[in-house]
């Protein structure tokens, strides 16, 4: 199943989408990583997240972009952090930001499960420069489209799973 | 415990009031982590002494974590540890309630 997971700075998104991926499928999965890491505050925040899957056998891949080149193997469950990450290398760092959707997509048909989460950036009433604004659009149309394809989408609020469309893979 | 969140002044902290009269109430939760980020404290000392001095408090937070990440990284760290506080305040909380337009949400 293909599953939705958004929500603000810091709710809970992760940890939400770690235990999805792992109780639907506890042997091999896939933690495919997005954020370049280029200061130390990346490091942490990518070391504080490997600690979190320590005991959950994922095994990780970095994709920055271009997600259909990543060598995922076929019926694998995969955990994809994060869209936002995704579309801003895509965008910013020389990829194809047109071709995200169409290889979401294909990820998830190629994925026995598919557990992606995004993000709530959509809510500070700040007018940001056009390349930004552009962004900021481009992601919220992404979360729309894939939130309409997917067999459930949450939000997280403080850690607590709210269901907004579909059905959850398990009662919570 | 009992928490109320909500955008800036979307009616969290009179519904708080209104709902739990007499109550220990805490509000403006988030500037509370505020002080802790500008001043370098520690994060789950600081929880870890809340929830013990407050067990029976209602807190009020706004939700400050739903908009761009921002450049300046005092501002990014704050949002981080605002949401990952407010997690583990919802997690220890009986009932936490989001508040839109003045209208409460249980979502636990």
């Amino acid at each position: 199943m293909t599953i939705l997971i958004t929500g603000g700075s810091g709710s809970g998104k992760s940890a939400l989408a770690e235990k999805f991926i792992h109780i639907l499928c506890p042997t091999e999965k896939i933690y495919l990583a997005t954020m370049l890491c280029r200061d130390r505050e990346s490091e942490l925040r990518v070391e504080r997240h490997r600690q979190m899957r320590a005991e959950r056998c994922f095994r990780t891949l970095e994709c920055p972009k271009a997600l259909f080149s990543a060598p995922i193997p076929r019926n694998a469950a995969v955990l994809l952090e994060d869209l936002p990450n995704l579309l801003a290398n895509e965008m910013f760092e020389g990829g194809e930001p047109d071709n995200v959707l169409r290889d979401l997509r294909n990820l998830s048909r190629q994925c026995c499960h598919l557990c992606m989460v995004t993000g709530e950036v959509f809510s500070d009433g700040i007018r940001y420069d056009s390349l930004t604004q552009t962004y900021i659009a481009r992601l919220a149309q992404l979360n729309r489209s894939l939130a309409a394809a997917c067999d459930c989408t949450i939000e997280v609020i403080c850690g607590i799973p709210v269901l907004l469309r579909g059905t959850l893979p398990f009662p919570l | 415990m009992k928490l109320y969140i909500g955008g800036t002044g979307q009616g969290q902290l009179e519904m708080a009031r209104s709902e739990n009269p007499g109550a220990e109430l805490i509000p403006d939760f988030h500037l509370r982590i505020r002080w802790l980020v500008e001043n370098r404290q520690d994060l789950s000392a600081f929880l870890e002494d809340f929830c013990r001095q407050h067990p029976d408090a209602v807190i009020v937070s706004d939700e400050i974590g739903c908009g761009i990440v921002p450049m300046d990284p005092l501002e990014r760290e704050w949002r981080q540890m605002t949401g990952r506080a407010l997690c583990r305040i919802a997690g220890q909380s009986d009932q936490v309630t989001r508040v839109i337009c003045g209208i409460g949400q249980r979502i636990k």
